[in-house]
């Protein structure tokens, strides 16, 4: 047995409505409990802020386009190397780490949970293995049902419940957590070199529509019961006018769910564009935020793009190409046969870029607009807007308008013209913040039950002392003290042991891999289905029976059985 | 006992649809398998347990003994080199870039003698590549160049190519045109539908006309471009451009020939040029079945994929300095590691001159041309014969191999954790 | 005569590559495929042996004759006869020349030697002769 009490924390954990109380936190065998022994070790934190340790909703971290972002940069592995030290090994990189470099600079910045944003089926496999050396971060993968034949097949014939059960089985077979659209319809329209313009456009054969893909598989989400709801990357990411077909999509939604959000729209700022072309292109996150205010089903993130060079990467192949073809800088691309795809390039985003000055600000719009901060959470789509490890600096944005109007002097003057962002008065609070970085999350990942994002009793001893005091801090005034708080904590505490102090990691860790079982009847087992075993057998290049992520692969198998409608 | 979908263990193709017939503990028959991956499978010739050079001859010694031997090998020196991993699964290999980094050590892979250029050339320009059952199910064009899988990955045509079946070709035999570029009329270019002979040497003038033509430029080629016709290169072209998916696969006719990456570099970069009218791909023939897999595992703990020294602490990466044939010719390293290769058999001789002069140390299951600079090798199980772990097929699946026999030999991981625990606890 | 030494992989090489100490590997990594009419000029029989002078050695090798091969090119399957004679340099990549080496090549009288011999000649010594 292993205790530890957490003295003298300010404590924020809005899942449970405590807003800044200083409290002691009792901590057992790696749950938090009651109260502890006398023999418990004590730390003192002296009123320091005190947080569920946050969680990423939408990150790339591991599997093969991530890996493939690192094997194609040898100057982003230059740009950020550290050395073995006491239990920490070596890492390399800046956009794209090491996984050890992902695993200890999150670790500092008080990050205990980790969505892996886009796993192909195919090579989940992949994903686990770099799961593994992640240890400091519990991790869990959206996995990519896009392009899926068997799913566009079932939907061309009307057949929900069979959409449900090819996602119940691929789920099962690669370990999967959530179910991620990304260009729906047109990761497989670009293996034809194509893709789909918006919702209502064809794919390519298969007859079915980007909104009939959505909407389907949606239901089938509910049916299945699964913790996560949809999580969307909608059509045409990153072009002028895009904003009807982000909210054409969102418009597909009903109101399904009692406990979450219907679905997850993510990296909301690439969607949010107005114009007819990058010579009038312009910032519309005002009737996209309009809309998720009204709309309790849906759940966004900001995917905020940050100034400075990065990698981009995304499954969605045909919008890579369309950049590399703006950039002119190298380009991978990688399809994944029956499935999906996913491709890489390399960006800087400029201050003296107008489209790129209007990117920055539209995701601190979206922040500063969707009233609920339930509603928008903190990210940049790591690292495909910026980076990570610039969350601090978002925080700091969200929290000061000073500090907005410090940077807005400094980015490409004919941005006022297009953005709302210099009008918007609005600075987000610590509880607000707390709400976009772990509580937010833990609610919209239906992971709050598994005691993710709260410090209640029974909850993980996931937690993040961060080295600032609410009530001495003005944060629209003194945001360099915000980032510098929240870029290292005093402590991060993983499974109720410290795992990383003032940045330095402390011990080898060891994660957690969470991972979905629909419990389907018999009829809709696709392992006995001869069709599904017919196609697999045909056009796959890898048996059924090596398809399967083995248990082998997952470090601490946190398996969660829902009971599916089918 | 017949084992179904075995995964062979020979080459990037990594086959998993093998039958394994074996009987008293031993492989009687397999099935489905080509020649390579037969004769691997059945196998022969094991070393029986590790063995020590003393001198003039050769005594057998446990594996605590020899497991000892290595520790103290790696952690007495100034600059080991840690060299293979493309014959041993991912679990193995990871375990070998902690040893690495634990003593400042150099660790490369196979692929610095393969595909390394191909790496290099992806590092300037991308990779638009994809899974090889996307070139199955929908290719109408595939070019083979500087590339022999009839010789070097038998079922890559049959699987994915020339004679897969497709979902999306009606009669792929007749639909899926196949053009072989080679200096040499290999067996494989028997079977294309097209043969492009280029003079020795001339990839990189024949890619970059090829290019001029796709950029509408026919009238600056000359009427011969390394001995091929400007006829035959606008037809190739056409051929590209009709096509309604075209996938390059491309071997060591390109990495090995003079200009290296830059031969890759340029198809890579007409690959780009042509998906700008049509879909295309381009991958590489990868050799050894894991030896991607060494690249990958490298990568997300390094953030390089072959070719790198912690002699700095930090990860450090500068192929021609800090790759195992260079750090060998400069007589540089003064212990080596050898996992899953044969560098005795693969290197210049001056590699092999100083690898005379230093310990070495072998973990391989059979007798090859490096155990004569051994100074210990430890015999090992045979991934995918008797024993599992993760290997990388060439487009970057990830399959794990089955076990078809048990015998009492250790795994690569197993043996390396051994030397890893000595070595972290001699240096705690 | 000059020629320019392309190696490469080899179906006869893969089956026996696991077992380097055999004949058969030996007998196919030792033998210098080449073009009829070259070998004509040499004055070499199918099987005749041949000595292949590279800038840092020689070796002597079997020659076959191979409509694959052109003239003026000779086709080694790749393994520790090749490499006897390929300089390590690698124009700072990593990567030696094997497919760009330029040979002299002369009929000889002389056997291949054997695998083990060969890497005897360089400092190892044999395990399972």
């Amino acid at each position: 047995m292993s205790e530890l009490l957490i003295r003298n924390a300010c404590v924020i954990d809005p899942l449970r409505g405590v807003n800044a109380e200083t409290m002691d936190i009792a901590i057992r065998d790696g749950r938090i409990v009651e109260d502890v022994s006398g023999a418990a070790e004590v730390i003192d934190v002296h009123g320091a802020l005190t947080l569920p340790g946050g969680i990423d909703s939408h990150t790339h971290i591991c599997g093969t386009k991530v890996n493939f972002g690192r094997y194609m940069s040898p100057e982003d592995m230059r740009a950020g190397r550290t050395p073995r030290r006491g239990p920490m090994h070596s890492t390399s990189g800046y956009s794209v780490p090491t996984t050890y470099g992902n695993s200890y600079r999150y670790s500092a910045m008080g990050y205990t949970t980790l969505l892996e944003g886009a796993m192909a089926p195919l090579e989940a496999r992949h994903t686990h293995e770099e799961f593994t050396y992640t240890p400091l971060q519990d991790t869990m993968a959206n996995t990519l049902f896009d392009g899926n034949w068997g799913i566009m097949e079932a939907i061309r014939d009307g057949d929900t419940k069979r959409v449900a059960a090819i996602i119940a089985w691929t789920l099962t077979a690669v370990k999967g957590f959530g179910v991620k659209l990304t260009n729906p319809g047109g990761t497989e329209a670009w293996q034809w070199g194509k893709n789909v313009s918006c919702i209502r456009d064809p794919v390519p054969y298969f007859e079915v529509t980007p909104s009939e893909i959505i909407r389907s598989v949606v239901e089938a989400n509910e049916l299945l019961g699964l913790p996560h709801s949809v999580h969307l990357h909608c059509n045409n990411l990153g072009t002028p006018g895009n904003y009807t077909c982000t909210l054409g999509s969102l418009g597909l939604i009903p109101d399904l769910n009692k406990k979450r959000q219907t679905l997850y729209a993510t990296h909301v700022q690439f969607h949010a564009y107005g114009g007819s072309g990058w010579k009038d292109f312009c910032s519309k996150s005002e009737p996209i935020a309009r809309f998720v205010n009204m709309r309790p089903q849906i759940v966004i993130d900001m995917g905020q793009v940050m100034f400075g060079r990065t990698t981009t990467m995304t499954a969605d192949g045909p919008m890579e190409f369309n950049l590399y073809r703006l950039h002119h800088d190298k380009w991978s691309n990688h399809d994944v046969e029956l499935e999906t795809g996913s491709g890489i390039i390399p960006v800087i985003y400029r201050r003296k870029n107008l489209v790129n000055s209007i990117m920055w600000a539209i995701g601190l719009e979206l922040a500063l607009l969707t009233k609920s901060p339930w509603q928008c959470l903190l990210t940049t789509d790591n690292p495909n807007g910026a980076p990570f490890v610039r969350y601090p600096e978002i925080v700091a944005l969200l929290m000061s308008k000073k500090y907005r109007d410090a940077e807005f002097a400094t980015v490409h003057p004919d941005t006022g013209g297009r953005v709302p962002l210099p009008a918007i008065e609005r600075e987000l609070d610590w509880y607000e913040i707390a709400v976009m970085t772990r509580a937010g999350q833990a609610k919209a990942l239906g992971i709050q039950d598994l005691g993710k994002g709260h410090l209640g009793p029974g909850a993980e001893a996931d937690i993040a002392v961060y080295p600032i005091r609410v009530d001495e801090v003005d944060p629209s005034v003194d945001y360099q003290k915000v980032i510098e708080a929240f870029g290292r904590t005093e402590y991060t505490i993983k499974r109720g042991r410290v795992v990383s102090r003032r940045g330095e990691c402390l011990v080898d860790g060891s994660n957690a891999t969470f991972w979905v079982r629909p419990k389907v009847s018999d009829a809709y087992d696709m392992g006995k289905d001869p069709d599904f075993i017919e196609k697999f057998d045909r056009y796959y290049t890898v048996r059924m029976r090596n398809y399967p992520v083995q248990k082998e692969y997952l470090n601490r198998n946190r398996c969660i059985e829902t009971e599916a409608g089918i | 006992m017949i084992v179904k979908d075995v995964v062979c263990p020979f080459c990037g193709c990594l086959c998993d649809d093998i039958e394994v017939e074996v009987e008293e503990n031993r492989v009687v028959a397999v099935a489905n398998a080509c020649e390579l991956g037969t004769k691997k499978l059945m196998g022969e010739k094991r070393m029986k347990n590790p063995i020590l050079r003393d001198g003039g001859t050769w005594k057998d010694i446990t594996y605590d003994e020899a497991i000892q031997y290595t520790a103290d090998m790696l952690l007495s020196a100034e600059r080991p080199l840690l060299y293979g991993w493309s014959g041993t699964h991912g679990e193995a290999q990871c375990v070998g870039v902690h040893m690495a980094e634990l003593v400042r050590g150099v660790i490369d892979n196979t692929s610095s003698v393969c595909h390394g250029p191909s790496i290099l050339a992806i590092q300037e320009v991308g990779h638009p590549g994809c899974t090889l059952g996307v070139v199955k199910n929908r290719a109408d064009l595939v070019i083979y160049w500087g590339a022999n899988p009839i010789d070097a990955h038998p079922r890559h045509l049959s699987r994915y190519t020339r004679y897969a079946e497709g979902f999306f070709l009606e009669n792929a035999f007749r639909d899926r045109k196949v053009i072989v570029v080679d200096v040499r009329r290999t067996e494989t270019a028997n079977i294309a539908d097209e043969f492009v002979q280029i003079k020795p040497g001339g990839d990189y003038a024949v890619l970059s006309a090829l290019r001029a033509i796709v950029r509408g430029k026919t009238e600056m080629i000359p009427r011969t471009v390394a001995g091929v016709t400007r006829e035959q290169l606008v037809r190739v072209v056409d051929l590209c451009k009709g096509a309604k998916f075209g996938a390059v696969y491309f071997g060591l006719g390109l990495t090995m020939t003079g200009g290296k990456y830059k031969n890759i570099r340029n198809a890579i970069e007409l690959v780009s040029e042509l998906s700008r009218h049509t879909k295309f791909t381009i991958s590489a023939m990868r050799g050894h079945y894991n030896v991607y897999g060494s690249n990958e595992v490298n990568t997300w703990m390094t953030g390089y994929p072959f070719g790198i020294d912690f002699s700095r602490g930090i990860a450090f990466y500068n192929p021609g300095e800090t790759t195992a044939v260079d750090i060998l010719a400069r007589k540089e390293c003064d212990a080596a590691l050898i996992v899953g290769s044969d560098p005795a058999a693969h290197f210049p001789r001056r590699c092999l001159e100083h690898l005379a002069d230093i310990p070495v140390v072998q973990l391989d299951p059979y007798p090859n041309a490096t155990t004569a600079f051994c100074n210990v090798q430890i015999p090992v199980a045979v991934t995918g014969i008797d024993a599992v772990g993760t290997a990388y097929r060439m487009d970057g699946v990830p399959i794990r191999t089955r076990r078809v026999l048990s015998t009492g030999y250790p795994s690569d991981e197993e043996v390396l954790i051994r030397m890893y625990a000595l070595m972290q606890g001699a240096k705690a | 005569m000059t020629f320019l030494m392309i190696t490469g992989r080899t179906v006869n090489q893969g089956v026996t590559v696991e077992n380097k100490t055999s004949a058969a590997y030996a007998a196919e990594t030792s033998t210098c495929f080449m073009h009829e009419f070259d070998m004509l000029e040499l004055g070499l029989a199918d099987n005749d042996a041949v000595r292949v002078t590279g800038p840092c050695g020689e070796v002597v090798m079997r020659a076959v004759a191979s409509p694959e091969v052109g003239m003026g090119t000779i086709f080694v399957p790749y393994g520790p006869y090749a490499n006897h004679i390929i300089a390590a340099g690698t124009h700072s990549t990593g990567m030696p020349d094997f497919k760009s080496h330029e040979v002299a090549l002369e009929p000889t009288d002389e056997e291949p030697k054997t695998v083990h011999e060969l890497m005897e000649d360089l400092g190892g010594l044999a395990y399972d002769r």
